[in-house]
């Protein structure tokens, strides 16, 4: 394994144009040092990125917060810019990893290791949230609902790192939100299910719903096809039936160690149908 | 590579390779054996020490990732006045039972008392959830935890 700590960003872009061998990425290492452990990783290069600035920070720009990729979970939690217009976000990462991990563990990190049960991808698809990727040919930006591609598998190409998510300032504004994370425990607990949401609703028709899980398929996910059947539909008009029958096509749990695959579509059935106050 | 950090309040310098475990540089360069490894994936807290003041668990920490910063362990932190105090608080509750998860519960909860130090069962439930203790079970932990708070306040 070949070690490298490039000194700034330029330097870590040029080494990924050239890189003939898969490239690991060093930043908080929570997530790399238990697959070195474990001897996932036999060959390649690996690159130390934590200490690169250009990757690092919270910034407002006009309508947009800026979140470096290096950011970890404790500065987003402590963050007065994430508390002032993310709240709900701030509150869904209470039920991330432990107080200890959230010192060195960075959403870049957590996005790009790329499980189905990584924690902050469905809260940042309800939001909107868009990926900076970046490699010498230069930025681009894609929705995070189109960022994964398969287990394990995104966009990002050999020699392209995430630079940053961003957020609208305006993503949260006037909705009602949920977040809800069900393990075994409360902390360090791999999600069974996950499923976030965000909705509007305006004299018993709901104006405006966003939906995302985790745990349930290749990859975390918006419920597109459930989002179109609930957008602008009287809750009274609402068919239980309708959408276990759109669920069953857009969710595709697995049985596994941590659980079965019915307990996993009953529960996020349930959760949605208590979001939309409907009984189970 | 060289590795310069401080440690316990001492500078130091060492030849490490970088992606060392910084649970293993303290257990076997400097036989600082107070700080255990039980899972050795982050997931138990019998690791925890401070880095740069904020809680860690080092099984997952590198070499590389400490070069320039402080490093707290059990062994110093129980030297200071906070530390004895502490100490104190989990013997009169008899919250020790085998130790091997204690200097992680030690930690944690010296950095909870620095930094918040609230005499809320909930917080301090949120601020231990990383340390795992899997022989006195946890109720003995809370309520040394809580006097421990509630003394601080007083020493203030």
């Amino acid at each position: 394994m070949q070690f490298n700590k490039p000194k700034d960003l330029n330097e870590l872009l040029e080494n990924l144009s050239i890189s003939q061998k898969k490239n690991y990425f060093l930043a908080g290492g929570t997530d790399i040092n238990v697959q070195i452990k474990k001897e996932f990783i036999k060959d390649g290069n690996f690159y130390y990125i934590n200490e690169i600035d250009e990757l690092n920070g919270i910034k407002r720009k006009n309508e947009k917060v800026h979140v470096g990729a290096l950011t970890t979970y404790r500065e987003l939690l402590e963050s007065d810019t994430i508390s002032e217009h993310f709240p709900f976000l701030q509150r869904s990462l209470t039920n991330f990893a432990s107080p200890l991990l959230t010192t060195m563990a960075t959403i870049g990190g957590n996005i790009a290791n790329g499980s189905p049960t990584n924690d902050v991808t469905p809260p940042l698809l309800v939001l909107d949230a868009e990926l900076e990727l970046i490699s010498v040919a230069g930025i681009r930006n894609v929705s995070l609902t189109s960022f994964f591609t398969g287990y394990k598998k995104s966009l990002l190409k050999k020699d392209e790192i995430i630079k940053g998510v961003v957020l609208s300032i305006q993503a949260e504004n006037g909705y009602e939100t949920l977040y809800k994370k069900v393990g075994a425990r409360k902390t360090l607990t791999i999600a069974k299910v996950a499923l976030a949401g965000l909705k509007k609703i305006k004299e018993g028709k709901i104006d405006e719903i966003k939906l995302a899980v985790g745990s349930l398929n290749e990859y975390p996910r918006r419920l597109d096809k459930l989002e179109e059947y609930l957008n602008n539909i009287m809750i009274r008009d609402i068919n239980k039936n309708t959408i276990d029958e759109i669920l069953s096509k857009e969710i595709t749990p697995i049985s596994d160690l941590r659980s079965d695959k019915e307990y996993r579509y009953r529960v996020c059935l349930n959760l949605i149908l208590s979001f939309l106050g409907i009984n189970h | 590579m060289k590795i310069r950090f401080t440690l316990n309040g001492k500078n130091v310098v060492l030849e490490s390779a970088p992606l060392k475990r910084l649970l293993d540089i303290l257990r076997e360069d400097y036989h600082l054996f107070g700080t255990k490894e039980s899972c050795g994936e982050g997931e138990c807290g019998a690791c925890t020490v401070l880095l740069d003041g904020k809680p860690v668990t080092s099984c997952l920490v590198n070499a590389i990732h400490v070069n320039g910063k402080k490093v707290d362990t059990v062994e110093g932190l129980s030297k200071t006045k906070l530390g004895k105090m502490l100490i104190d608080c989990f013997d009169e509750t008899n919250a020790v039972q085998c130790g091997f998860c204690f200097p992680g519960f030690f930690v944690s909860t010296y950095y909870y008392l620095l930094n918040d130090g609230d005499n809320d069962l909930e917080k301090i439930k949120k601020a231990l959830s990383g340390n795992i203790c899997r022989c006195t079970g946890y109720q003995r932990i809370f309520d040394s935890v809580k006097i421990a708070c509630a003394r601080k306040k007083v020493g203030e």
